[in-house]
C-alpha cells in the first residue's frame, strides 16, 4: 500500500515542482521518490498485508513484480535526463503521468477484486492515452494517442460488459468467490458466465497486445515518444501479465475448456503474427512491437503449460526482457538524432564504426531478446521451454522453436545493420551517462543469464 | 582444474587483447596464448585417470557448471589446440584490418570449441554450440569477401534451425530423467526410451549435427560460406567446427538413442555417401580453387559420418584418426590457397599454371598436402580413409564400393587441379611471383610433418581412443539385432 500512496504523492509532487522553471531538478526527484518507494516495497517482502476488505492483497507476487516495474522505471527516469533535456514544454507532466500510470500497474499486481483490476488497468491507461499523444506536433504521435483511447476504452467496455455478466451469474465481484461459483459447474458454464469471463479475458488481452488484440500495438508503439514506447513495452506488459496471470489464478482455474482454447488460439497466433510479421518491418519501433507481441506468446505459452510453476518464469521473462528493451530504445533515440530523425533500421549504420562499445552491447541485448546463450533472454525462453516440454505440449513447443528462430532473423537484421559502415548526418552523441547505463544494463543482462535466479512467488 | 584452464585461457587472452593497440602485440600473444593451451592439453594424454571440474551452477534447474574428457573429446581437444597456433599464425605477416577485434574474436571462439568438447551435460553442450557460432558470424560479417551479408547470414540462420531442434531434443530429453531432472549425459544414456520415441528423437538431436557437418541434403549453405570466409574463418570452420558436429553426434545419439541410430543407419549412411559421390563430381567440375576445395572437404566429412553409422571398431577408429588428419590437411590446404591468391592474383583454375616454375618450394609442399588429401599411403589421410573403407566394407561391399570412390575420385580432381595450379607452361603474368617466405615454412613445414608423420606411425592416436571406441561399440552391441518396429 504504501507503494501506491508514495507513487502518487510523488507524481503530484513532481506535478508541483513543474511550476519551478528549473527543469533539472525534477528526475533527481522522481528518482529519490522511486528509490524510497523500492525500499518501502521491498520491506513488505513476505508480511501479506491486506486492505479495503481483502480487495487488494501484497502478497509475495505482487511485491516482486512491483519491484521488478519501479527497477525499470527507474532505469527509464535515468535515461530520460537527458531525453528532456531537449523538450521544452510540460516535462514534469511527463514523469508525473508515468508515476500516475505506475500506480496503476501496482494495484494490477495485488488484486483480488474485479473492480480493483479494471481501476488498476484504468488508472494505468489514461496517463498512458496522454503521453503517447507527447509530441502535440507529430501528426503520428495524434494518431496513436487517438487509436490508443479509442481501442483502449472499447477494450475496457468489453472488459466492464464482462465484468457486469460475471457479477450477474455470480453476485460477487471477489475473485476467489467467483472461482468457487465456477467449479461448481464441472466445466459446463452458463452462457452468461462463459462470455462474461471471456470478455474479461479479452480486457486484459487488449492490454498486453496478443494477438488478435493486437492490433493498436505497432501504431501506437511507432508514434509515441520513444520513452513512453519503452515504458509500454516493459512496464505495462508487466503489469498486464501479471495481472492475467493473477486473474487465472485467484479466479479461473480450472479453466473451463472453451476459455483453455481460445487461450492456446491466442498464444500461437501471437508466436506467429508477431515473428511473422516482424520479419517485413524496416520501422525499428514497429519491429519492436511486433516482436514484443512475440514474447507476449511465449510468456502466454508459459502461463498456460504449468501455471503453478510458470510465476518466477513470467517474472524473469518480463524483467530480463524490459532490461533489454529501455537500453535500445534509447540507443535508438540517439542514433535518430543523428540521422535527422529518420525512423527504419537504416539509422543504426555506421554505430560500429562511431561507438564500438555501444555497438557490442547493443549486440548483447539484441542476443538476449532473441534467445542466444548465455544471455538472460536464453534462459528464460529455456525456462520457458522446459514448462511446456514438460507439460507434454510438444507441438506448440516445437511451433514456438521455429517462431524463435524467425525472431533470430529479425533481430540479427538490426545487428547486421549496426555493423555496416556508413557516415551518419550528424555527430552522433551519447552523453556519458547514457552509455554508462547501457553498459550496466548490458552486464546485468549476460549477468542474470549466468546467475540465474528464481524467486519463489 | 586444468580443464578449466584451457577453457578460459583463450577466452581471457581473448579479453585483453581487445585493449592492446599494436597489431604485432596483438598476434604474437595470441600465438602464445595459443601454443600455451596445446602444450597443457598434450599433458593430458598423458595423465592416467581422466580429471574432472564440476561445479554447481543453477540447482533448480538441475545444471552443474561440469567440465570433464574421454578419448573422444580428448582427440577433439587436441584437433582444437593443435590446429588454433596454426590459426593465428596464419594472420601474421599479413595486413588485417582491426586486428584486436580480429583475434579476439578468434580466441573467443576457441573458447567456446573447448567447451563443447569439455561439457558433460547437455545444457551445457549447447550454451557452448551456440557460443562458438557467435564469434565465427562476426569473423565472416566483418571480415569475409564478396556477399558476406547475405551468406553469412543464410548461415547463421540455417544453423540456428538446427540448434533449436536440437535444444528442444535436449529439454525433451530432461523431462524424461527421473526425480530431480538434469540435463547430464550420464542421465540422459540411463534412459530407457521407448523405440517409438526413438525413432523421431533421433532426426531431432541429428538435425543440428547434420546441418553443421554438413551431411547431404543439408549443406548447402557450404560452399558459399566457405568460399565468402576469410582465411582464419574457413580454417576454424573446416578444421574444426564440422569435427564439432561429428563430436556431438557421437556425444548424442549412441548411448541416448541406440534404437533410433539403428533404425536410421542405412538412411543416413546412403545420404553421405550420395553426398560423398555429389561433393567429388561437383568439386571436380568448379573452376574456384577455394570452392573446389570446399567440396572436398565436405567429400570427405560425408565419408567420415558414413564411418560413424557403420558403427564397427575399423570405421570408429578410421573415424577418429580421420578427424585429426583431415583437420591438419584442410587447414594446410586453405592456407596454400591463400598463399596461391596472394602469388596469382585470382582463384580461377583457368588463369593459373606454371607456378612451378616460379615457386618450386610451394610447389613441393603443395603436392605433399595434395597427396595427402588424395589418402595416399604414408600420409595420414590413407591411415583415416583405409580403416573407414575396411570398417564399410565389413558392413556391406556396396558402401565400400560408394565410399572408395572418395578416394578415386579424390585423386582426380585433386591432381587435376595440382596440374592446374603448378604444372604447364610459365606465364607471363606470374614473372615476379617470389616463392615462399619464412613464415610459410613456419606454417606448413610442421603440418606436413604432422601428415607425414601420422601416416608412418599412428598407432599413438589408436591407444588413446581405444578405449571410447570400444565403449561406443559396446553400446550397441545388445540391440544388433533388433532392429525397432513401429
Amino acid at each position: 500500500m504504501s507503494t501506491i500512496i508514495l507513487t502518487t504523492i510523488l507524481g503530484i509532487l513532481i506535478l508541483y515542482l513543474g511550476f519551478i522553471k528549473n527543469k533539472a531538478i525534477l528526475a533527481p526527484v522522481a528518482i529519490a521518490g522511486l528509490l524510497i518507494t523500492l525500499f518501502f516495497a521491498v520491506n513488505g517482502w513476505g508480511s501479506g498485508y491486506v486492505y479495503f476488505h481483502k480487495m487488494v492483497i501484497f502478497d509475495n507476487f505482487s511485491i516482486a513484480f512491483n519491484i521488478s516495474m519501479i527497477i525499470i522505471t527507474i532505469i527509464i527516469f535515468i535515461f530520460g535526463i537527458d531525453y528532456y533535456k531537449m523538450m521544452e514544454m510540460h516535462v514534469a507532466e511527463q514523469y508525473a503521468l508515468m508515476l500516475f500510470a505506475l500506480t496503476g500497474a501496482f494495484l494490477m499486481t495485488s488484486f483480488s477484486n474485479l473492480i480493483m483490476l479494471f481501476l488498476g488497468i484504468e488508472i494505468l491507461s489514461i496517463p498512458l492515452y496522454i503521453l503517447a499523444g507527447g509530441k502535440k506536433f507529430s501528426f503520428k504521435s495524434n494518431e496513436a494517442s487517438f487509436k490508443y483511447f479509442m481501442l483502449g476504452s472499447f477494450a475496457t467496455a468489453f472488459f466492464l460488459f464482462g465484468i457486469a455478466l460475471v457479477y450477474g451469474a455470480s453476485a460477487t465481484f471477489y475473485l476467489p468467490e467467483i472461482k468457487i461459483y465456477i467449479a461448481q459447474f464441472n466445466g459446463h458454464l452458463p452462457p452468461m458466465l462463459l462470455l462474461g469471463l471471456l470478455f474479461i479475458l479479452i480486457g486484459v488481452a487488449f492490454k498486453v497486445a496478443v494477438a488478435p488484440f493486437h492490433f493498436w500495438s505497432p501504431d501506437v508503439y511507432e508514434g509515441a515518444p520513444t520513452l513512453v514506447t519503452a515504458f509500454m513495452a516493459t512496464v505495462v506488459k508487466t503489469a498486464g501479465f501479471a495481472s492475467f496471470y493473477r486473474l487465472l489464478g485467484m479466479g479461473l482455474l480450472p479453466l473451463p475448456m472453451p476459455l483453455e482454447k481460445a487461450l492456446w488460439v491466442m498464444t500461437g497466433l501471437s508466436l506467429l503474427i508477431g515473428n511473422i510479421v516482424a520479419m517485413k518491418q524496416g520501422s525499428f519501433k514497429r519491429l519492436l512491437a511486433y516482436s514484443s507481441i512475440a514474447h507476449s506468446g511465449f510468456i502466454m505459452l508459459a502461463m498456460l503449460s504449468q501455471y503453478d510453476s510458470s510465476a518466477s518464469v513470467i517474472l524473469y521473462y518480463t524483467f530480463v526482457y524490459s532490461l533489454a528493451m529501455v537500453p535500445l530504445f534509447i540507443i535508438f533515440i540517439l542514433v535518430k538524432r543523428a540521422s535527422n530523425g529518420h525512423d527504419h533500421l537504416s539509422a543504426f549504420q555506421g554505430l560500429f564504426k562511431k561507438k564500438p562499445w555501444i555497438a557490442v552491447f547493443m549486440t548483447i541485448l539484441l542476443m538476449s531478446l532473441a534467445g542466444i546463450p548465455p544471455t538472460s533472454g536464453f534462459m528464460a525462453k529455456y525456462q520457458v521451454f522446459i514448462l511446456s516440454i514438460s507439460a507434454g505440449y510438444l507441438a506448440i513447443s516445437v511451433f514456438a522453436i521455429l517462431m524463435a528462430v524467425v525472431g533470430i532473423y529479425y533481430y540479427f537484421n538490426v545487428v547486421r545493420e549496426v555493423f555496416t559502415e556508413r557516415d551518419h548526418l550528424k555527430p552522433l552523441i551519447i552523453s556519458k551517462l547514457n552509455a554508462a547505463l547501457i553498459i550496466v544494463c548490458g552486464v546485468a543482462v549476460v549477468l542474470m543469464g549466468i546467475f540465474v535466479w528464481n524467486i519463489p512467488i | 582444474m586444468i580443464l578449466l584452464l584451457i577453457l578460459l585461457m583463450p577466452f581471457i587472452t581473448g579479453l585483453l587483447l581487445l585493449l592492446v593497440r599494436n597489431a604485432a602485440t596483438v598476434k604474437l600473444v595470441a600465438l602464445i596464448s595459443a601454443i600455451l593451451n596445446l602444450l597443457i592439453s598434450l599433458t593430458l594424454v598423458y595423465t592416467v585417470s581422466a580429471t574432472g571440474y564440476s561445479v554447481t551452477w543453477i540447482n533448480s534447474l538441475g545444471i552443474n557448471f561440469a567440465l570433464g574428457y574421454d578419448g573422444i573429446s580428448l582427440v577433439m581437444i587436441l584437433l582444437t589446440n593443435l590446429l588454433f597456433p596454426f590459426i593465428v599464425l596464419a594472420g601474421f605477416k599479413r595486413d588485417q584490418r582491426q586486428v584486436p577485434v580480429l583475434y579476439a574474436l578468434i580466441l573467443f571462439t576457441q573458447s567456446a570449441l573447448i567447451g563443447v568438447f569439455l561439457a558433460q551435460n547437455a545444457f551445457l553442450f549447447y550454451v557452448f554450440w551456440e557460443l562458438t557460432l557467435i564469434p565465427l558470424y562476426f569473423i565472416l560479417l566483418l571480415w569475409g569477401g564478396e556477399h558476406r551479408r547475405k551468406i553469412t547470414f543464410k548461415f547463421f540462420i540455417y544453423t540456428l534451425t538446427g540448434s533449436l531442434f536440437l535444444l528442444f531434443g535436449i529439454i525433451f530429453l530432461y523431462h524424461l530423467t527421473p526425480g530431480l531432472h538434469t540435463t547430464d549425459f550420464s542421465a540422459f544414456s540411463q534412459l530407457n526410451i521407448p523405440a517409438s520415441t526413438q525413432v523421431w528423437l533421433f532426426w531431432v538431436l541429428f538435425i543440428a549435427f547434420a546441418i553443421k557437418m554438413p551431411v547431404f541434403p543439408f549443406h548447402t549453405w557450404l560452399p558459399s560460406t566457405y568460399t565468402m570466409a576469410p582465411t582464419q574463418g574457413v580454417m576454424i570452420l573446416a578444421g574444426v567446427m564440422t569435427k564439432m558436429g561429428i563430436y556431438g553426434a557421437l556425444r548424442f545419439l549412441f548411448p541416448i538413442i541406440p534404437l533410433g541410430v539403428l533404425f536410421w543407419q542405412n538412411t543416413v549412411i546412403v545420404l553421405s555417401l550420395i553426398g560423398v559421390i555429389y561433393a567429388s563430381v561437383i568439386a571436380f567440375r568448379q573452376t574456384n580453387l577455394k570452392k573446389l576445395i570446399a567440396f572436398s572437404s565436405m567429400a570427405h566429412i560425408s565419408l567420415m559420418v558414413a564411418a560413424m553409422f557403420v558403427l564397427n571398431y575399423y570405421s570408429l577408429q578410421g573415424l577418429l584418426f580421420q578427424v585429426l588428419s583431415h583437420g591438419v590437411i584442410i587447414v594446410a590446404l586453405f592456407y596454400m590457397v591463400t598463399l596461391i591468391e596472394e602469388k596469382s592474383g585470382t582463384l580461377e583454375l583457368h588463369q593459373m599454371g606454371g607456378i612451378k616454375l616460379q615457386a618450386p618450394n610451394l610447389a613441393i609442399l603443395f603436392l605433399i598436402v595434395v597427396l595427402g588429401s588424395i589418402a595416399l599411403p604414408l600420409t595420414a589421410g590413407f591411415v583415416g580413409e583405409f580403416l573407414i573403407l575396411a570398417g564399410l566394407f565389413k558392413q556391406s561391399i556396396w558402401f565400400a564400393v560408394f565410399g572408395g570412390m572418395t578416394m578415386i575420385l579424390g585423386a582426380i580432381y585433386m591432381l587435376y587441379v595440382y596440374q592446374q595450379v603448378m604444372l604447364g607452361e610459365k606465364r607471363a603474368e606470374f614473372k615476379n611471383m617470389v616463392d615462399m617466405r619464412r613464415m610459410d615454412y613456419l606454417f606448413l613445414i610442421p603440418l606436413v610433418l604432422i601428415i607425414l608423420g601420422l601416416g608412418i606411425y599412428p598407432q599413438p592416436i589408436f591407444n588413446m581412443v581405444e578405449a571410447s571406441v570400444n565403449t561406443m561399440r559396446n553400446l550397441l552391441l545388445p540391440f544388433a539385432g533388433t532392429l525397432p518396429t513401429l
